[in-house]
């Protein structure tokens, strides 16, 4: 039968070796409230603009881009484990992952829904910045729970 | 949907995995299908009906709630 196209099994395990470091150091960055700066660098920016700059299109700028590669890193170990192949891919496993994505995205939006009405102030900023990673990480949660779930009810059956 | 796969399989003397491996899925698909958790798809049933040389009515029949 037709799948969606999946990156295959090995990709997950990078995923993972990604997912535990860049976790940690963006966990840790947001608990301190600490600015790390410490890789400043030129890069290519489409738009640019902070307080103390003006609006630049499409040049270079120098920045510190600590907690960009955090994200980036992050986000990268999320997708791959998110979009890779289990050992035994098949329509069963692949009914489950869609069924945790569709799940996911509502719950996500649920709880932000939830944070719209009841989250006010500057605060509020910390919800956006969840909300960039949470869709990908109730998705992974999701899915590896019904794995392990059906793994589960497995090893019961002879 | 009822099925009897579990019965088809004893008498074939296969194990979930053996199964598994003869249709190409993960043993969590067979073990879901027995558990009539998981409705395959035709193309599967279809391979079911093939290990076990029986028509796809043989294994698989509506049952009340889908009629």
């Amino acid at each position: 039968m037709k799948q969606q196209p999946l990156l295959p099994y090995r990709f997950k395990k990078i995923g993972w070796l990604l997912f535990i470091p860049f976790a940690i150091a963006g966990i840790y960055l947001h608990v301190t409230d600490y600015e790390p700066n410490w890789i400043t660098t030129k890069v290519f920016v489409i738009y640019n603009e902070s307080l103390f700059s003006d609006k630049k299109w499409f040049s270079i700028v120098e920045t510190n881009i600590t907690s960009t590669l955090i994200g980036v890193g992050f986000l990268a170990g999320c997708l791959l484990i998110a979009f890779s192949r289990e050992k035994v891919e098949d329509e069963f496993i692949a009914g489950l992952r869609l069924s945790s994505l569709q799940w996911a995205v509502l719950v996500n939006y649920s709880l932000l829904l939830f944070c719209f009405l009841f989250i006010y102030g500057f605060v509020f900023m910390n919800v956006l910045i969840y909300n960039v990673f949470t869709v990908l990480l109730i998705f992974i949660g999701r899915f590896n729970y019904l794995l392990f779930k059906s793994r589960k009810m497995n090893a019961d059956e002879k | 949907m009822k099925n009897n796969l579990k019965v088809e399989r004893a008498i074939h003397g296969l194990t979930q995995e053996d199964l598994a491996k003869k249709i190409g899925v993960s043993r969590q698909t067979i073990n879901a299908m027995e558990a009539n958790k998981y409705v395959p798809s035709t193309v599967l049933a279809l391979r079911l009906a093939k290990v076990f040389g029986k028509q796809v009515e043989d294994l698989f029949q509506l049952d009340e709630s889908d009629e």
